[in-house]
Formats: C-alpha cells, structure tokens, sequence
C-alpha cells in the first residue's frame, strides 16, 4: 500500500473513530443504542453553517459558538425525549431514536433545503492541500479531523478513568440500581452522556463541514462509522479506534483495489463478519449480549 | 422512650398489583440497634427492604397498605434518591458492588450531599480500617475478588454514604461460616463506632441474631415471632425452625410459627 | 364435559353470528368499493393492499415470533428486482417471475435468519440492517453493470391473456393477494406453529427446554415472512411498471416497522390498521402542507418525514400498543362510563 493510501485510511478512520464515540458513551452509560447519531452529527455541521453566518469574520466565535450549540443539543434531546424511556425496554429507545433521526433529517431540509454549504467558504478559508510527506497528499481539514479525534479520544480517556464524575459516569453504565443508591442521579448523568455524545457529533460534523461542504445526505457516514464501535464492543475506547481503522481500511482497499461502487456497503460487510464471529465485539464481553 | 428510627406499621406490597407480597408487617427499628429480620425464601423479607429504599417499583411492586415512617416522615412509594439522600442506604443481596471498577473507584464513586470532603475522608479512613483486607485490594477490580471480599466492598461503599439506617440484604449469601462470622464482628464494630442503624436480613438465623438486639420472624409476608435476640435465640421454635436444633427425640413440628405461642413483646 | 360444539365456534373463524354479520358487510363494502370510487382514492386502496401484505409479513416475523428484522426494504427490493431481472433478461411472465420472487425470499429468508441463532434484539436488528445494506448494493451493482441508471421498466403482467393494467384490475388482483396473506396470517396464528412462535417471543431459552426445536422455528419465522415480503415486492413491481433501487431505503423499512407499531404490535388487524395509517400519512401531510407558506409546500416530502418522525414518537411515548391499544382504551371508557351511569340512576 502506498503511503498515500495509508494516509487517506488515517484520515478515514479518523472520521469514523470520531462519530463512533458519540455511540460508545450514550451506549455505555444508559444502554441506548442512538440511532439518530448520524442525523445529530448534521445537525452540528448545520449549526456552524449557521453561526458562519452570523460570525463570518469571526470563525473562532463562530466554532465555539457551534460546539456549545451541539452540546446543549445532547442534553436537550435526553431532557426532552429520552429520559422518558430511562427503565424502559432498549428496543423502544432505539425505535425512538430510528423517529428522531428521521424527524431531524425533515427538519434540516426545512430549514436549510437540499443545497450545498460550505461554511469554509464563508470564513474565506480555502482547505489547502498540505503535503505531509513527499507524494502524500491531505487536506488541511483532514489534519484538523485526525488532530481533534486524537484530543478527543485522549480527553475522554483522562476524564473516564480518572476522574470522580469519569468513575460515577462507568458505575452507572454497570449497575445503574446499585448507581442510584450510592447517590449519583442517572437522569444527570444520562444527560451529560448524550450532550458529551452530541459534542463529538458535531466536532466530527462541524469538520467534515469545513473539509467537503454540508448537505443532506452527511447522515449517512453516522451509519457507516456504526460498525467501527460494534468491532470495539460498543463498550471501549480503544475497541472504536481499532475498528474504525479496521473499517476504513478494509473500505480503502475495497475502493482502490475492487470497485469504487463498495464503498458504501463495505462497513456493512465488516459488520457481518463481526456479528458471525465475535458479536461482542474485540474487546467486549459475552455479557453484553443478553443485556439486551 | 425513644422514638423508633424506623417505624412500619401494618404494611403492605402487592406485585403486578394483585399478588399480595406483603399482609401487614410491623415492625419497629430503634436507633443506634441492629435490628434482625429472619424468615425463609419467600417470607418477604427482601421485599420489605425493597419498600423501605424504595427499590420497589422495579419488580412493578407497589406499597398499596399501611405506613413506613422513617424519623418520623412517611417515605413509602417514594423514588429511590430520595430515601438514599434521608440517609437509608442499601447492601443488595446481588449485584452489590461494580465489577469492572477498582475497590478504589468503588469507594470513590459514592455521591452524596450528607458528608463534606473532610468527614469523607474520615469514613474512607475508617473502611480501610474497619476491612484492612480491601486496604491491599485497592487496585483490584471488584469483580475479581472473593465473596468475603465483595462483601466487605460493598459494606464499605454503604459505609461511605454516611447512612442514618443501613440496610443489608443476606449478608451471609454464599459466604463460608469463618467469613460471615467475622463480617458480622466487624459490622458490629462499625455500628458502635459511627452509632448507625442496621437492619440485617437474613436466612443464617444464627449469624444475625449472634450480633442483634432484636429480631423479627416474617413468614408468608407477616410477622410470626418477634423479641429481643437473646430470647428469641432460646425459643424452642426457633432452634427447630431456623437454627436446624431438634433437641430430643420428639417429631419436629412443622408447623408455621404464627400458630405457636404469643410473641415475645418489647418493653418499655 | 366441556360442549364440544362450544370448542369448535371457537376454532371455527366465524363462528359467531355477529361475526359472520360484520363479515358480509365488510364483503359487500370491498365488492363495491372499485366501481364507486374515484381513480385517486382506488389507487390509495390499492397502495394500503399491497402494503398490508409486507406489514402482516413484519407482524408475523416480529409480532409474534418477536424476532427483530430491519430487512423489510432489502426483501422487497429482492423481490422488485427478481421480477426485474427476469423480464429484462428473459421477458419471462407473471407465472414464471412470481414463484421466482418467491424462492427468491425464501432463500433469503433463510439468510437474514441465521444470525437470529445466535443474536436476539439489538443485536439482531444490527444484523439485518447489515444485510439490508448488502442487497441493497447488489440491487444498485445490477443496475449499474445494465447502465439502468434510470431503473427498469415493466409491462402489467398477463394473467391468463388478460393484462392487469387498470385500477380496478388491480383491485382486485391485489385484495386477492391480501386476502390470501390475511388467511396465511390468521392459521400461522392458531396452528402449532403459531403456538410455537409465541412461546419463541415471550422466552425462547425456555420455549427451547420445553422441547420446541428453536432452530427450526426461527428460521420459518424468517423465511415465511421473507417470502410474503418478496412477493409483495414483486407486486410492488408491476403495480408500479417501474423498478429502480432508490425506492428501497432504510425509510421503507421503517415505514413498514411504524406500521406494526402504529397499528399494533402482535395483532393482526394492528398490522391492516398500521398500513392503512402509514400509506394515507402523506397524502394528509400533503393536503395540510397547502395550507402552509410556499416554501415549505415545496418541500412536501420533508414535512412528511418530520411529520412521520413526530406521529412515531408520539406513539412509541404515548402508546406503545398502537391503534388497537387506543381502540381498546376507548372502548374500556365507553363501558367504564355505560357502567357508571347505570350505578348512578340508582
């Protein structure tokens, strides 16, 4: 493989790990499997389009501004909609979540239509092509992408393990009985999981955004990045990496070396494999599986 | 007279609400005592723990008769938080502790509003004391340690909320007779040290009256026998029924306990 | 001794006079329905038609034998495409491209079905989502390879000489073909394996200590299910004289899922009731979207999913048991009240 491919699989799985997380925390802290995951992560490439334009000269505001915006938007749906099936079975969750998603896909198009945008443009930023290595070739934005997921993985890492609302956020993804009765409030710390899932949404969003424009059909890298968290057992950071750069590489080859047509279908088919052999992902465990 | 800590009175708990769990319990926990709470499988004991922290609504249970009023306020059918923020903190019988994290996290992962960070370090200090076995345990992840282990864990981890009236579900499940001997010992010491309430389910009528004041037989979801632990230690019935004494050669009576002779009443 | 003739009403699927009643009105109203309705409203009837086949395909998979399927759209397409493939490249007719969609499905069925060996729920769901994917892409790689960039056109299939082309035509051959479903639905439901079915839903760990062969039940759910879907996709095809792989999304098969759970879950008449609602949705949508700023009327099919999106929720929050679930609701305050009043006036 040149180096040239590795890099575009870098950048890939970069993206994919980056929307898988957003899975793995409202899935390991509350059980929920959030289907809407895509759909939220244009929601926040939306939200900077919109701050775009009402900061043009000012990105940095216009960023921040988009980021906070897709905090709060986590946090809103659980208030408003999710907490309502705290306790309740898992598949209703998710079949709310498949309506959500398709209730926020008609409102984007209501509000913003079918058009193209690039809130790029709008900050009169060009997305230059930087060369890394001799004959290798990125986006200035796809170094932003690998830049952030990196502090992001990083960041939750430090805040999971060790700190005290990192340790009560766990607990209650193991035992949420046992949870309450030592005094962490689930409903807070279900809320916290989905804002924190919806902010790396929109990162990945906001990105994506900034390196290939915004439209419509974003959605659907939210369902291919899918099948990297499944590899890491929907339970595990390290697992999401792993299998994001197993998909993307496996989606890579597939393009470069078989037919351009596979690529969307190719995550699908690591899926598969995965549910054949191991459903609980590489770093799972056998548990999980009749948890639900 | 002092007022009881925790008072029920003439309870009742019905399941999907039809299937009577519970045909009005009463019963009275003092504080600063540890309180008893014997029967078989099925008696309803765990049931009447559920209703007091207000687990119960998970088994699509519901308190449909009587009182429980604890320090004098009625807390039945209220939401589990807000019996833990009174104070009254559960030792489930499963599920006790959190495999997948340390005894450190374990402990550090209690949240409550009753302590300040001063006295929680003191309460922390005091587990390790109380269990100086966890002390060497701290990296280890909870679900690998022994039964003994865990349940000194989880002991602990009550232990740090600070409670006013801790609950503990079979504390003897599964446990060899050296161990429970020796979590009983140790749960008596933390009850005369920090002057809290216990009320202690369990089968192993022996361990829990070894370190009670008071005891409470529930059988078929009613009290059938109550007194104080040394009394109810001696009653014939009681030997024979829980504590698997035949004494002579005459036949065992199986019969429920409730037809026996009047209980032993509390003074005072 | 229990009245034998009191059992056999039971069995029996309209024992009752009442019931025997409601049935030749409701005959009587299907008969008339295509010579005194307009074009337009016989074209939706049509629609509801060929969806209850596919809902009561879902119903039976995931209702009553409770196992999760996100494949509806794949096995339609499969079905769509099969008649598609054959016409095209053999001009084959409607007896020969039938019975193909059919074992088509069946096949099919059988794959979708593995998984639920081993997975159950969630898990499950991911699966044939997975596989939905991968139809999906064979169904888009066919057209490609045929440049049929534009999807393949299809002619009204010959049924004995006679070419199904009109509305009315298609009436009837589709309530034929629902009628038939229906039936298959209602005897899966009472006979053993029906039986065998419920007790797969409620437990199967325990359905398989008591010596149902659990194997062997899921994967008919499957297949049952997948050839009714396949078939319905294979009407789908003729009716619409059209195939082309965009009609089959993932939003297809989550229509056809709200069906069950608008209607509802587990009930038959549910699944009849859900593909009426989920069909007749847009055209409501629609005609409230006249109503509205021009610029949202053009953009009639986004309000429809925002729209569909809220009504899913609402009943998924509100409730879970559907339209059967509301039905009995009301019919238990209606006699709530006829009792109450009758406890007052004394």
């Amino acid at each position: 493989m040149s180096l040239q491919l590795v890099a575009n699989v870098v950048v890939l799985a970069a993206i994919y790990a980056l929307v898988s997380v957003g899975y793995i925390l409202v899935y390991r802290v509350s059980r929920v499997l959030n289907l809407a995951h895509g759909e939220l992560m244009m929601i926040g490439a939306y939200l900077l389009v919109a701050t775009a334009g009402l900061f043009a000269g000012n990105p940095l505001v216009a960023l921040v501004l988009a980021a906070a915006a897709g905090l709060t938007m986590g946090i809103v749906v659980y208030l408003v909609l999710m907490r309502w099936l705290t306790g309740e079975a898992v598949l209703a969750a998710v079949l709310v979540t498949i309506a959500l998603g398709i209730l926020l896909r008609g409102l984007a198009i209501l509000i913003w239509t079918t058009q193209e945008y690039y809130p790029g443009a709008t900050f009169g930023w060009r997305n230059p092509s930087v060369a890394i290595a001799p004959g290798v070739q990125v986006s200035a934005a796809s170094l932003a992408i690998v830049a952030f997921t990196v502090a992001v993985y990083g960041g939750l890492f430090i805040f999971l393990q060790f700190t005290r609302w990192g340790v009560r956020m766990r607990a209650a993804g193991q035992n949420p009985l046992l949870a309450e009765q030592r005094g962490i409030r689930l409903h807070g710390v279900y809320a916290f999981a989905w804002g924190l899932s919806t902010f790396t949404a929109s990162l990945a969003g906001m990105l994506l955004a900034l390196d290939s424009g915004v439209e419509a059909t974003m959605a659907t890298i939210g369902l291919k990045a899918f099948p990297a968290a499944l590899v890491g057992g929907l339970d595990s950071l390290l697992g999401a990496a792993i299998g994001a750069l197993i998909v993307a590489a496996a989606e890579i080859a597939a393009i470069q070396y078989v037919n351009p047509l596979l690529s969307d279908v190719v995550p699908f088919v690591v899926l598969l494999v995965v549910l054949a052999f191991r459903p609980w992902g590489l770093f799972g465990s056998r548990e999980q599986l009749d948890r639900v | 007279m002092t007022e009881p800590l925790l008072a029920i009175d003439d309870l009742r708990v019905a399941y999907h609400g039809s299937a009577v769990a519970l045909h009005g319990v009463s019963l009275r926990v003092m504080p600063q005592t540890i309180v008893a709470l014997l029967g078989n499988n099925g008696a309803g004991k765990t049931t009447t723990l559920r209703a007091i922290s207000g687990f119960i609504g998970l088994d699509d249970a519901r308190v449909v008769g009587g009182q429980i009023r604890f320090a004098g306020e009625r807390i039945e059918n209220r939401p589990p938080h807000a019996n833990t923020a009174r104070g009254i903190v559960l030792v489930p019988e499963r599920d006790k502790v959190f495999p997948n994290l340390t005894v450190a996290e374990n402990l550090v992962v209690v949240s409550s509003h009753r302590t300040d960070a001063a006295e929680r370090r003191r309460l922390e200090t005091l587990v390790f004391q109380t269990f100086p076995a966890l002390a060497n345990l701290r990296p280890r992840l909870a679900g690998l340690l022994s039964g003994g282990e865990r349940q000194m864990l989880a002991l602990g981890s009550a232990i740090v909320c600070k409670p006013e009236l801790l609950l503990v579900d079979e504390l003897s499940l599964g446990l060899a007779p050296v161990v429970v001997e020796d979590l009983a010992r140790r749960l008596s010491a933390v009850r005369r040290e920090l002057g809290i309430t216990v009320l202690l389910v369990e089968q192993n009528a022996g361990v829990a009256l070894a370190i009670a004041d008071y005891g409470y037989v529930l059988e078929n979801g009613a009290v059938a026998l109550e007194g104080r632990a040394a009394e109810l230690r001696g009653r014939r019935e009681i030997q024979e029924s829980y504590l698997g004494q035949t004494g002579g050669k005459e036949r065992r009576s199986y019969r429920p306990l409730r037809d026996a002779s009047a209980t032993v009443r509390r003074d005072g | 001794m229990t009245d034998p003739s009191a059992y056999a009403q039971e069995l029996a699927l309209f024992g009752t006079r009442a019931r025997r009643v409601r049935l030749a009105l409701a005959l009587a109203a299907l008969a008339v329905l295509p010579f005194v309705a307009s074009p337009f409203l016989l074209d939706l009837a049509n629609q509801v038609l060929l969806a209850s086949i596919g809902a009561l395909a879902l119903m039976l998979l995931t209702g009553f034998a409770g196992l999760i399927s996100l494949g509806t759209a794949g096995l339609l397409a499969a079905g769509a495409y099969a008649v598609g493939a054959l016409v095209r490249e053999a001009g084959a007719p409607f007896w020969v491209t039938l019975p193909a969609a059919a074992i088509l499905g069946a096949f099919l069925g059988l794959i979708f079905g593995l998984p639920s060996l081993r997975l159950r729920g969630l898990y499950l769901a991911i699966s044939t989502l997975g596989l939905h994917f991968v139809v999906i892409y064979l169904g888009g790689e066919y057209e490609a390879r045929e440049t049929l960039s534009t999807g393949i056109m299809i002619d009204p299939p010959a049924l004995g000489g006679f070419a199904v082309a009109s509305g009315r035509a298609w009436y009837f051959v589709l309530l034929g073909f629902a009628a038939l479903a229906l039936l298959v639905s209602v005897n899966l439901q009472r006979s053993r394996t029906g039986r065998a079915w419920r007790a797969l839903r409620e437990r199967d760990v325990v359905a398989g200590a008591m010596g149902i062969d659990v194997q062997r039940f899921k994967l008919m759910a499957f297949m049952v299910s997948a050839t009714m879907t396949a078939i319905a996709g294979a009407l789908f095809a003729y009716f619409r004289n059209f195939v082309s792989i965009d009609a089959f999304s993932l939003y297809l098969t989550v229509q056809y899922v709200a069906m069950i759970i608008i209607g509802g879950m587990g009930s038959i008449a549910g699944a009849l009731l859900g593909a009426g609602f989920v069909i007749l949705f847009p055209y409501v949508i629609e005609a409230i979207a006249a109503f509205l700023p021009a610029r949202f009327g053009n953009m009639v099919f986004a309000l429809d999913y925002a729209a569909f999106g809220v009504v899913m929720i609402l009943f998924l929050l509100l409730e879970p048991a559907g339209l059967m679930g509301l039905g009995r609701r009301l019919k238990n305050s209606l006699a709530a009240r006829r009792v109450g009043l009758r406890r007052e006036r004394r």
